[in-house]
Order: structure tokens, then sequence, then C-alpha cells
């Protein structure tokens, strides 16, 4: 009797993981979807995927054209614990391979399983989030299925009673894609663990496994069929990313795996009640790759439709391929999966008290919605309230900005102008930068009161986010403070007009554009700290006078 | 085609949407190719032959088990739960005898686990 242990591949929910993995020449260092909102903040709208918008637009043109596409995700978020789901294990992301085993993770006979505690808080936290309705009592299950990254031959998941569901989440749609808010629901939220990790050597004679990754606590996030586009569904995405980081359960970076969305696209004509054959794609590692890859597959399917080839539309896993920008068969489904599920002996139920709930209720920070929906409230606009909420770092450094007295829309300007152009070029993150929220307020002050230029400033704000200190001392240090001294100014208008007789002859004879040269000449001299108000309402009345 | 399905026959699940069957019932042969295919376990068809009446046989011992009365019994299908203390803290204890589980492992290639080529499919 021979075993062939990798027969027969079924569908393993954990072979996702896998593919991202071995696909890893594919990858792009695409622009996230968290990090869209700032390059539109910044200098430069055209960041923004054109590919991205010129598919949203077709699909949407074809939905007119009589279809109606039907889209779910399946969310799989790693949870930063210290240990793995059911071992003392460490998890630790990028560990030496094999080191952070033990017989229970490994699957050696005789070991049992013990839940850790973290787990159970991460997943209440989420499901709150998710406005679920949490199991006060659940269980856990073993699903079984062969692959050689899995050492017990079944994955403990639950099944039947999972922790929470019937949620919904909010989210907005970035303007720049049309705007507006929408709900989707959420199925149900589930803990699992994950499998480890499988690599194929070059030859592809044998593959490798590293199982620092089996037994690493997930959540299963399933949402109901409710997104009808690219966008919605990377927006969907982009706000599991949101609360995960809010929550401090995971750090939901996709190129590590540690966030992985599979999503279910199927088409219909408009007014069929029934839908149409469902497709999974896989192997996306961005939210604009899960745009791109659902409109593509959208586009795919309509067009059989149209070409009377809907019977070609068949149940399948489907990969994205990066660089050809389309989908490809990955595996036929032969029936429905058998993964012989049964409650999972070794393991009590999950028994939560009210109490418990409450106390992690009471300690939710303020989530991104609520942020959004405040933000809005006072007054900024929603390209402002998106970028702002988008991390909670920044929002943080916003809010905290905000406490000192400060006008939210010049915050808001500096925070998402300069600030983060600064931070991105020296690949730091708010947290990182020496610049407090305190000395933000007081540099806006000082603008507002006139004592520094907002061209000074701009000096300024690089200084302290490099360096720190207060405001005060690099005025003083420097000496910035804006000169607002009519006859100085004065003076430093007639040296520069006594120094270009050339440039004043050609503004006589009509060409006044060159009053923004004799400006820029005389706030060179004042080293950037002349009044341009006032610099320019004399320049002004000299030249007038000289004509 | 027949099929065996015991798992699922079986009351084991505690969900209140499953419907299980209840009681004892006639359990259908065993369908020995599926079996072996969901176990990963190659056959002759000399050795389904030899296999198929010593299944029949398990399956049978546990139609015996179905007959038992079980009425009055609480089921027992995990270990127990009293609330809140069956849980372990996050502390981080790492595996003392690494070298040993390493050691054991059939095929080992520095720092990887060996094993056959999964890309292969059926």
């Amino acid at each position: 009797m021979a075993l062939t242990l990798l027969r027969g591949i079924r569908t393993p929910t954990l072979l996702r993981a896998n593919f991202s993995l071995l696909c890893t020449t594919q990858r792009h260092p695409l622009a996230h979807f968290t990090t869209r909102a700032e390059s539109v903040q910044t200098t430069e709208p055209k960041a923004v995927p054109k590919s991205i918008q010129q598919a949203t637009k077709e699909a949407a043109e074809q939905k007119i054209q009589g279809f109606e596409s039907v889209i779910g995700i399946e969310t799989h978020v790693q949870l930063s614990t210290i240990t793995k789901a059911f071992c003392s294990c460490p998890n630790n992301y990028g560990s030496q391979p094999n080191s952070t085993v033990c017989p229970t993770c490994m699957g050696h006979p005789g070991t049992l399983p013990v839940l850790n505690a973290k787990v159970v808080e991460c997943a209440v936290k989420m499901s709150l989030a998710l406005n679920c309705k949490i199991s006060m009592t659940s269980k856990f299950d073993r699903k079984q299925y062969f692959y050689p990254d899995l050492p017990k031959g079944y994955q403990i998941s639950q099944f039947d009673i999972p922790i929470a569901e019937k949620g919904y989440l909010d989210v907005d749609i970035p303007v720049e894609f049309g705007g507006g808010h929408r709900r989707f629901g959420v199925t149900r939220v589930h803990m699992e663990e994950d499998a480890g990790k499988l690599l194929h050597s070059e030859s592809g004679s044998y593959s490798q496994v590293d199982l620092n990754r089996a037994g690493v606590p997930l959540l299963e996030i399933v949402s109901e069929p409710d997104m009808r586009s690219g966008i919605e569904a990377a927006e969907y995405g982009a706000e599991i990313q949101r609360l995960v980081r809010y929550l401090g359960v995971g750090n939901g970076n996709m190129d590590e795996g540690s966030l992985r969305c599979d999503v279910n696209v199927s088409v219909r004509p408009i007014g069929q009640s029934e839908f149409g054959t469902k497709v999974e794609i896989k192997n996306m590692n961005s939210f604009s790759a899960i745009s791109r890859a659902i409109d593509y597959e959208i586009s795919r399917q309509i067009l059989l439709y149209k070409e009377s080839q809907a019977d070609q539309i068949v149940q399948e896993t489907r990969l994205w391929d990066e660089s050809s920008q389309k989908t490809f068969t990955m595996r036929k489904k032969e029936g429905l999966a058998d993964y012989r599920y049964f409650p999972e002996p070794d393991l009590p139920e999950v028994v939560l008290t009210g109490e418990y709930i409450d106390e992690i209720r009471n300690l939710m920070p303020e989530l991104p919605e609520a942020k959004r929906r405040r933000y809005e409230n006072i007054g900024l606009s929603m390209q402002d309230v998106i970028f702002l909420a988008n991390d909670d770092k920044v929002a943080h450094f916003f809010d905290s900005t905000l406490e000192h007295g400060t006008d939210a829309k010049l915050a808001a300007n500096w925070i998402m102008g300069d600030i983060t152009a600064y931070l991105k070029d020296e690949k730091l993150s708010i947290d990182e930068s020496k610049l407090t929220p305190l000395e933000l307020s007081e540099m806006i002050a000082y603008i507002k009161n006139g004592t520094i230029s907002g061209k000074i400033a701009k000096e300024i704000v690089v200084d302290l986010i490099a360096k720190g200190g207060t405001v005060k001392s690099v005025i003083e240090e420097k000496d910035l403070v804006q000169i607002a001294d009519p006859a100085a100014i004065e003076a430093m208008v007639d040296q520069v007009l006594t120094d270009n007789p050339k440039q004043l002859e050609q503004y006589r004879a009509g060409k006044t554009k060159l009053q923004g040269y004799f400006a820029g000449q005389v706030m060179k001299a004042s080293k950037g700290k002349a009044s341009p108000v006032l610099l320019n309402k004399i320049l002004g009345e000299k030249l007038k006078g000289s004509c | 085609s027949t099929r065996w399905s015991l798992l699922r026959r079986r009351p084991l699940s505690s969900s209140p949407n499953a419907a299980p069957t209840v009681g004892p019932g006639p359990l259908e042969p065993p369908d020995l190719p599926r079996l072996a295919n969901s176990a990963r376990i190659s056959l002759s068809p000399q050795e389904a032959e030899e296999f198929a009446p010593k299944i029949q046989q398990v399956v049978d011992w546990f139609g015996q088990l179905q007959a038992v009365d079980l009425e009055s019994i609480e089921p027992s299908l995990r270990a127990d739960t009293a609330a809140g203390s069956s849980l372990r803290e996050d502390k981080a204890e790492p595996f003392a005898n690494r070298d040993a589980i390493i050691e054991a492992l059939p095929s080992y290639d520095d720092p990887y686990i060996k094993v056959p080529n999964a890309l292969t499919k059926e």
C-alpha cells in the first residue's frame, strides 16, 4: 500500500496563501489602495492608476448594457499575537524557517491544542467592529484535507457555529471613483489556524515546507455578495485593513500575506433573480489588483454572455496574473469539496460572558467610519475626510492637533500637504516624525498672527519633522521672523528695481508679468522673510508709480 | 452510487441547524475506492478486494455501537468547558527540544522540510 500524499488536491482554503508564495516573481510593488489617497492629495493626481478608473468606467458602461455583477469576498486576517493559536510557539513573521515549531503545530500524535486567549479577544474586537452578532458559545471543528503544508491533515476551524455572524461594514467610495456611501453585509467571522508555507525548488522535482506559519491564528471574514464593482470590492478590503490596523489585531500587510482576499464574481442579466455561475479569483496582492482583477473578470463573463457562450462560465478558481492583467483557470471544481467537518474533540467550546464582551466594547477605539462622519461634520471635504481617516496614526496626529485649538482645515492642509510629502520622500510614517501635534498647532498660530510667512513655515516644518524641537526655537535660531516693517521692505524693493534696470524697462514697455520676477528677487533678498502681502502691495505701488 | 459517510450520519454536530439522522439505521457498504482516495491511499484492485470485508467489519461494529440506547446519556463530544478557564495566556514558550523533532522528519533539506513536488496534480 503506497501513500500518495499529494494526489488529488482538493480545494483547501489555505491554498491561496501558498499561491501568493508561488508567484512571488509576479509581484509588483503596486501602489496600494491605502496610499492612493495620499497621491491624490499631493501634487500628483495622476498617480491614481488610470486603468482602474478606465476599468470602472467600462464596467459601469457594461452594466448599463443590461448586466449586473455580484461580488462576494472572503478575507483572511492574520492576527499579531505573540504566540500561535493552539500552542506556545512564537508567532513571528520572517523567522528562520522551521524554527518556531513544536510537536503541537507539527501535528505529532498525542499533542493537545490549547486556545490562545488573545485570539478570542481579537475575534471579539473585530466582530464588534464589523457590527456582528456574537455567539456566546461557539466551537471548533476539524476541516480535513491533504496538503503538505498542513501537518495534521486537518485545519482547526469553525464550521457551523462561528464566533460571530450577521454584521455589516460601511465604506465611503473615494471621490475620484464617483464617491458615495455603501453598506456591505458580513455573513460571518470565524477563528482558525493558518497552514505552513510551501516553496518549490527550482528544478521542480520537490517542494520545501516551512511550518513557522502552521498554527498562526487567522480570522476569516466572509462578506455577503453585496459588491457590484471592482472598486466597491477593493474599498471593502481596504476598510477591513483599516479596522485591523485601528484595532491593532494584525498588521494587515498584503505583501506579507497577513491580509488575503479571495473574491467570488458572477454576472447576470439585469432582471434575472438567480445568480450567475460563480468564479473564484485568487492571487491578488494589492487592493488595486483586486479591483482590476474583478473588473477584468466581469468583462470576460459579460462577453461570454453576449456571445451566447454563457455555458463557458464554469465554477472554477482563476488566478490573477499581474503581468498580463488577466485571470487564468487554475482548477475547475468537480462538485463540492468534501472536507468531512466534525467537531474538534480536543478543544472545549468557546464560552463568552456579557461582561467580557462589554469590557472589550468599552476599550474599542473610534473606528474609521465614526471618524469619517466626525470629520465630515466639522466641515472637511470628502477627499480630506477619507485621507485623514485612512491611517489611524495620521488620524490620531490630526485629532491631537485639533485638541490644541487649531483650525481643522489648516491642520488638514499641512498634514496632507507638506508633512505627507516629506514623510513619503523620507519613507517615514507619521509616528516616526519628530514633529509633535502641539508644534504643528503652534506653527499654524505663528502664521496666523503674522510672525512667520507660510513660505518660511514650509521650511520650519521640514526641520521639525527631521530634528524636533519647538517652532519658537527654530524661528529664533534661524532668525526667521517675518519682515513686516514697510520701510524695510520698501528699501529692498528699491534696491531690486535699481539692480534690474533692463527688466524694469521691459516692464514699462508693457511686460507687466515681470512683477512676479521682481517679487521673487525681493523675496530672495529678504531670505524669504518678507511678508508677501506687504511686498506685493509695496512693489505694486512702486511699479505703478514708475510708469 | 453508494456513499459511505459515516461521520455525516452520526449526530456529532451540536449545531442547531444540523438535522442529523438520529438512531440506528442500516449502514451502507463502504465505497472503498472513494474511501482510499479521501485518505490519499493507493490501493491495487487486489488490495481493495482484500480490504473491503475488513472495512465492512469495522462498519458493522459501528452498527452495533449505534444500536446502544443513549436516551438518558448526555452527549460527550469534546473536552469540558468552564467559561474562560480553558484558555491559554498569550505568552511564548519556545519548544526546547526542536532538534529532536527535526531529527524525526523523514526528509529534511536544511532549513526546510522536503516533500514530493506539490505542484503535480492528479
